[in-house]
């Protein structure tokens, strides 16, 4: 640990920019694509780009990761051409950006699309744009549109589209006009896991082709989908390489601890010097340090010595995230949690008494039955994480369970009372985090803070030291006076986690809390949630992150407005069946391309750069079935071995057999 | 060419597909039609009086009888507790005329007689009219009982003739102001919000990226709400001329073209706000108080121009609702032709061109602008 | 006493208040279409309509060119209505003239008018108005025959000796201007423009504050605080009045210091009938509020409703002068109230006992406004 702090982040920049990646690159990349040169940008006195290098081949998917405010959009926009850098150049092909637009497609944050325009219109006009004949765009068009296996709904305004399939006509819409060079910025957030794989499967596909694709995103793991990555802080690029350059490079290993008592073990090897690091992840810790034997023995022991039954230890190779957490707190420094200042004794409470319940609980919006009865029970101390795809029915869910929205039928019980969630007396017990950003832009940090303290009846003589900790909390101490509009989305979102927890509810409702937040923020957050169910607070929390869904107590996996799993992470986990199996190939686009062929297409997928593929029959046996299919299409398989499953294996594979059978007719 | 026709048929598309937007363009303009052409009117009848009959007389009650006559007043009486005074404060009367007692016997012997007529003057504008019915009704109250003064013959008299609208009708006057302030108003209205949308909701930068150039990106979206504005020019003009009893005087040609004009230069204008103004609430506010408030005011709509201080004036001369009222009235009143018209053509016409050239110069880069 | 204040810093309608008073001071927007509109629409409004009849360009046809008919031209000038602009050969030139826009009034003296007189009749000329306007027509061919008999009386006087005015004629027409006897348009449409700008900013002003929350998503966190529905919407209207009722005296001032409006009666009064008017308009902008998803659709939506309260208002244009139809429409109109009222006691110094009808209705009015919309806005809330 020690030695790591000791490297400042001007060292750890030099480092990395003068590191060479030569590792054997699988995709020709004859041309360069992109350079950029001492590109900085000045909005008046901010500085967001402070001096970017860059130099993308063509045909990569190069990725471009960083916490919020590091200056990525700029970039792109700059790259776009449909903004002028302040000194720097931004080439590609060799030519300046602005001369190049006709073969660039460009897709921003927001949804880019008319949303009152049908998707045959939108496509239409986008074409026409760039002086398409109709007759090509008609072409295209219904090809693309195909490929995303959205030809169906040609007619269907773009506005009453989901989030994924906005994304996806999106992008259609961008690659009408065949583009060299593809600019996604922020593509996925907000997106379900099962859209998120199948848009970058799509983009695999296309950078096979050819394609340049250079991409930003707040999901690390699909950041190990690149080919190359460059992580992005504060207007500078501190590291560039190869996925497997960027996790190898802090020359550290990586063991999965799985113990009886996370939150303590964490605490508790935290604190052990010579580990490197230690990350909850899930189920598990994730100790780093330079030697793996060595520190198993340490970790063993410290836990031991603690009374903290060890499951299991195994050694692995670091993830991006591990990698990017570690640099993030180098450059800085770690974010602390601050002690929650409780003020209230928390009621004493039978054990077991349920704090949120539901019991066949029924919406319909008209003829559209969006929750089709649900029964689950969150306890007082318990996480339970409601996960599906977007249009599940998860907020209309939470909307119900907390009383914003009257359910067509069905029982419920909140916070100890049968009904009258509306009175003032229940929601004062209740903490509310929406989805959409909840403070108020025109109002300061500190006016936003007071006002909810306020408005929810925290003591005046309270109010002071529960807003500090807020503040703390968020890394904003002394920046009260800040406007809270100028914030950058994940910031927002921790102030407005804080905001809902001044009160120091019994029940917390949390949506998407962490959506576009950067991982060591995430962690943050979930060492507060951790810390608020050690209370003995309910939360029932949302996300799209299956990873730090593993770390609640209990599960719920919505599809098309019904639970279809419950239970503890492990236990829906073991009722996935058959095996997992990672492979590590030679062309694992192609791979996969293949494999989907011939089986069932949801027991394939693409994680970076490896291969997951579900099998039913024994694992020895399949491994050579697969090896012997890949070989035969010339595909050299490296590597192959069982892996656990992880949620995000069992969510594709829960949705895609909801899809098979029916249930859910993709959109609709 | 074909970019700007794929930019126009993409906000044609938007347009129709919003009933707010189709309600605004094409609903809305005829009921302000409607509302102005009979709101808007000086010519006062029926105003409430209250008279006070001191004399009780034959001739007295003769003197009411001349006043009841008269179109213009309508005789109330007061209700119960409420004085004279209170009824004016109260307006529940407007006018209160006294007659003297000894009225007849003061007129059957030579001497003179005066009733008054108090009349609550806080529209000053009413109070003269009223003031002149006044006089008109007594003296010929007086003609008519043969109470005129030793007839000496003026030296001069005037033969009074009141050219092109004889009977001062006021839909003559208001009426085709009317047409030109409504279609001030919603064609750049529209085309304003349209415009600022596209920066609200950043698909601008969609725009951006193709290659589309600033000229054929305005230009598509001018002509847009140029055929939109032409639809509702053709709904405005035809029930107006419904309504108001309008008919061409001479040759229409000259309002046509002036028409054709006009409606590219509100366009414009709205093109011109949209881009200046990116936020769609602050857009509405900005081209309604431009649109509406000073076509109303500043275009000679309801007074001459000619009343307002000469400082004031000077913003009329940019307002393009001002050259166009003056075109209707010629085309439906006048009958002036072309050499009446022509001056406000060439104005109309500068205007549009400058309206789009400031549109082009702020959106040329087709960048952000930081 | 330190107490109170904790307790009313406790207050929840206290925090509602203090944010949203926190939002619009900082609404730079807002401050600014508080003042800057307001100002600009009274001053517009004070002087551009005005129904005076001044300056009218009069082109003349002098085939007599006599003493006597340049005295009458000279009289035409002396009057400040009219301003002689071109002296034309013909009666058809002047005609022409006259229809392209580019006269207002004509005088055509025929060549034996100088004779007629001298024969002893009475001397006959010709005046041509344009009377595409009719109002002004109106009041100019009075002003015209008004300047024609003084010019009648002035020559009786000093050529003939007689004196031809009221003592002769053995009835007249006493007519008394009350109120404003300088007859100044200004004071009727600035104490119109007033109700008019309570409303319509009230509407707007309050349409937006309440689709704001709905537009951005803050309501659902504002639903799941332990605030009450009422609670919310109080807190709304309040901070909302008062400051929009600040534009009573920014109106007062303009008023006052451009237009020389009087004030005869009681500013209290005044600024109670002000409040009544700008809640008639918050309770109308939150029923707007409640047709719509954003602040846009709200504005845009007020222009159904805006322009019809205020024309039909008799604010600007006299109601007498109106179809029946419409009439009949003004009493269910708030401005109309609020105009009687202003006039009343800025001009006529009118108090309560007289006004009250007026009074109470705007109160119905504005309490019916505010209840009903409040009630449907939190109906949508929940």
């Amino acid at each position: 640990m020690e030695a790591l702090l000791e490297i400042t982040p001007d060292v750890v920049a030099r480092e990395m920019l003068t590191m060479d990646w030569d590792e054997p690159q699988t995709i020709e990349r004859s041309a360069t694509a992109i350079k950029i040169r001492g590109l900085r940008k000045s909005y008046g006195a901010l500085e967001a780009v402070r001096g970017v290098d860059l130099e993308i081949q063509r045909g990569e998917i190069f990725g471009l990761i960083g916490p919020d405010g590091a200056g990525k959009t700029s970039v792109f926009q700059i790259l776009g051409g449909v903004m002028q850098p302040t000194t720097g150049e931004a080439k590609i092909f060799g030519q300046s950006a602005r001369e190049t637009r006709s073969s660039i497609g460009y897709l921003t944050q927001a949804f880019s699309l008319y949303q009152d325009l049908s998707v045959a219109e939108n496509m239409r006009y986008m074409g026409e744009l760039r002086g398409l004949s109709r007759a090509e765009i008609q072409r295209r068009g219904m090809r693309y549109l195909k490929l995303f296996d959205m030809d169906r709904f040609t007619d269907r305004l773009a506005g009453r589209l989901s989030g994924g399939m906005k994304q996806k006509l999106a992008l259609a819409c961008a690659l009408i006009t065949e583009p060299k060079v593809l600019l996604l910025d922020e593509p996925t957030t907000g997106v379900d896991p099962v859209s998120r794989r199948e848009f970058w499967d799509t983009l695999a596909q296309l950078s096979a082709d050819g394609m340049t694709i250079v991409v930003a995103t707040p999901y690390l793991d699909e950041a190990e989908r690149c080919h190359r990555v460059a992580l992005m802080h504060d207007g500078v690029i501190h590291q560039t390489g190869t996925p497997a350059q960027l996790r190898h490079h802090s020359g550290l290993k990586r063991l999965e601890v799985r113990a009886a008592d996370l939150s303590r073990a964490e605490t508790l090897l935290c604190k052990v010097e010579s580990l490197a690091d230690v990350q909850r992840f899930g189920d598990r810790l994730d100790v780093m340090a330079r030697n793996a034997e060595t520190a198993e023995a340490i970790t063993r022991a410290t836990l031991r010595s603690a009374g903290i039954a060890v499951n299991e230890i195994r050694a692995g190779a670091p993830t991006l995230e591990n990698t990017f957490v570690a640099i993030l707190r180098e450059l800085n420094g770690e974010v602390n949690t601050p002690a929650f200042p409780v003020r209230r004794k928390f009621r004493d409470r039978a054990p077991n008494a349920i704090a949120i319940g539901a019991h066949e609980l029924h919406k319909r919006f008209g003829k559209f039955h969006a929750v089709k009865g649900i029964n689950l029970e969150v306890k007082y101390g318990e996480i339970y994480g409601l996960l599906g795809a977007n249009g599940a029915g998860k907020t209309t869910t939470i909307k119900m369970l907390c009383g914003l929205i009257e359910a067509t039928s069905g029982e419920l019980t909140l916070a100890d009372e049968k009904g009258g969630f509306r009175s003032s007396f229940v929601r004062q017990r209740i903490g509310y985090m929406s989805q959409k950003f909840s403070l108020y832009d025109d109002l300061t940090i500190s006016e936003n803070l007071d006002f909810f303290a306020g408005v929810y009846g925290v003591p005046p003589a309270e109010r002071a030291e529960k807003m500090q900790w807020a503040l703390e909390f968020s890394g904003l101490a002394g920046r009260g006076n800040m406007l809270t509009g100028s914030l950058p989305g994940g910031w927002k979102q921790r102030v407005a986690f804080g905001a809902a927890i001044m009160h120091e509810p019994s029940v917390l409702f949390l949506d998407e809390p962490t959506s576009g937040v950067d991982p060591l923020a995430r962690r943050a957050f979930w060492q507060m949630i951790n810390r608020l169910a050690d209370r003995g607070v309910a939360v029932l929390v949302t996300t799209h992150y299956l990873e730090e869904a593993e770390q609640c107590n209990r599960l719920g996996l919505m599809v098309a407005g019904e639970l279809v799993a419950q239970g503890t992470p492990t236990e829906v986990k073991a009722a996935q069946r058959g095996q997992l199996i990672e492979l590590n190939t030679s062309a694992p686009q192609q791979a996969a391309n293949l494999l989907k062929a011939e089986m069932e297409s949801w027991r394939v997928s693409l994680f970076g750069d490896r291969l997951h593929v579900i099998v039913d029959e024994e694992v020895l046996s399949a491994i050579q079935n697969l090896q012997q299919r890949l070989r035969r299409a010339g595909i050299d398989v490296r590597d192959a071995y069982e892996e656990r499953i992880s949620l995000e294996d069992v969510f594709i594979a829960v949705v895609e057999q909801a899809r098979r059978e029916g249930k859910v007719a993709a959109e609709d | 060419m074909k970019r700007i026709i794929a930019q126009m048929r993409k906000e044609l598309t938007q347009i129709f597909r919003d009933r707010l937007t189709v309600a605004l363009a094409l609903v809305l303009p005829l009921i302000l039609l409607v509302m102005y052409g009979n709101a808007i009117s000086f010519s006062v009848t029926n105003v409430a009086i209250f008279i006070e009959d001191l004399d009780q007389s034959p001739r007295s009650r003769e003197y009411i009888a001349a006043i009841a006559a008269s179109r213009t007043f309508r005789i109330v009486s007061l209700p119960g507790g409420l004085g004279k005074d209170e009824a004016l404060a109260a307006e529940v009367v407007r006018a209160v005329i006294t007659i003297p007692p000894h009225f007849e016997s003061d007129l059957m012997r030579g001497r003179n007689a005066e009733v008054q007529w108090l009349i609550d003057a806080t529209d000053a504008n009413t109070a003269n009219n009223l003031r002149g019915s006044a006089t008109a009704i007594t003296q010929s109250f007086c003609r008519q009982n043969g109470l005129n003064p030793t007839a000496i013959r003026p030296a001069v008299s005037a033969e009074m003739r009141l050219w092109f609208n004889p009977g001062r009708e006021t839909y003559k006057y208001i009426g085709p102001g009317t047409i030109a302030v409504v279609l001030a108003l919603f064609p750049p209205l529209l085309a304003a919000l349209a415009m600022a949308r596209e920066h609200e909701h950043k698909t601008i930068l969609q725009v951006y990226v193709s290659n589309i150039s600033a000229r054929e990106f305005l230009l598509g979206k001018t002509l847009a709400f140029f055929v939109l504005a032409l639809a509702e020019f053709v709904l405005v003009v035809s029930s107006g001329m419904l309504l108001f009893g309008l008919r061409f005087v001479g040759d229409p040609s000259p309002f046509l073209i002036g028409a054709l004009i006009y409606l590219f230069c509100c366009v414009a204008f709205g093109v011109m706000a949209g881009t200046a103004i990116d936020n769609q609430a602050a857009t509405i506010q900005a081209v309604s108080m431009v649109c509406f408030l000073l076509s109303f005011l500043l275009s000679g709509f309801i007074f001459p121009l000619s009343n307002v201080p000469s400082i004031i004036r000077w913003v009329a001369y940019v307002v393009p609702a001002q050259y166009f009222i003056e075109i209707t009235r010629d085309a439906f009143v006048r009958g002036g032709g072309w050499s009446a018209v022509l001056p406000g053509i060439f104005a109309l016409t500068g205007l549009g061109i400058f309206f789009l050239f400031t549109a082009w110069r702020k959106m040329r880069r087709m960048q952000v602008n930081v | 006493m330190k107490n109170l204040i904790h307790k009313i810093r406790g207050l929840r309608v206290f925090v509602l208040f203090l944010k949203e008073m926190r939002q619009s001071r900082r609404d730079r927007k807002f401050i600014a279409a508080l003042i800057l509109p307001p100002t600009v629409q009274l001053i517009l409004f004070g002087f551009a309509l005005n129904p005076n009849v001044t300056d009218l360009r009069l082109g003349v046809v002098d085939d007599s060119r006599s003493v006597l008919s340049r005295e009458l031209i000279a009289a035409f000038e002396a009057s400040g209505s009219f301003r002689v602009k071109t002296y034309f050969a013909s009666p058809t030139v002047l005609g022409q003239e006259l229809s392209a826009g580019k006269l207002d009034a004509g005088i055509i003296f025929p060549p034996d008018f100088a004779r007629q007189r001298e024969r002893g009749e009475t001397a006959k000329v010709q005046f041509v108005l344009d009377a595409v306007n009719s109002n002004t027509a109106g009041i100019a061919s009075g002003y015209a025959q008004r300047i024609i008999n003084s010019f009648n009386q002035q020559f009786f006087k000093s050529e003939a000796g007689v004196k031809l005015d009221g003592a002769t004629t053995p009835l007249s027409a006493r007519v008394a201007l009350l109120y404003n006897p300088g007859l100044r348009n200004s004071w009727f449409i600035l104490t119109g423009v007033l109700g008019i700008l309570l409303i319509l900013n009230g509407t707007l002003v309050a349409a937006g504050a309440m689709v704001k929350e709905k537009e951005v998503g803050t309501v659902e966190q504002l639903l799941m605080t332990p605030a009450a529905a009422w609670e919310i919407i109080t807190a709304k209207i309040v901070p909302l009045c008062l400051l929009l009722s600040l534009d009573i005296w920014l109106a007062l001032g303009v008023g006052w210091l451009v237009f020389d409006v009087p004030l005869h009666g009681s500013l209290l009064l005044l600024y109670c009938a002000g409040v009544l008017c700008v809640l008639a308009g918050v309770g109308l902008g939150t029923f707007l509020a409640t047709f719509s998803r954003s602040l846009q659709q709200a504005q845009l939506l007020s222009f159904f409703v805006n322009p019809p309260l205020a024309m039909i208002s008799g604010a600007t244009t006299p109601i007498e002068a109106m179809p029946m139809w419409m009439q009949a429409f003004t009493w269910i109109n708030p401005v109309r109230h609020f105009s009687t009222v202003a006039r009343g006691i800025l001009l006529k110094g009118a108090g309560i006992e007289i006004l009250f009808p007026n009074l109470l209705v705007l109160m119905v009015f504005a309490f019916i406004l505010v209840f009903f919309s409040a009630r449907q806005f939190r109906k949508q809330l929940g």
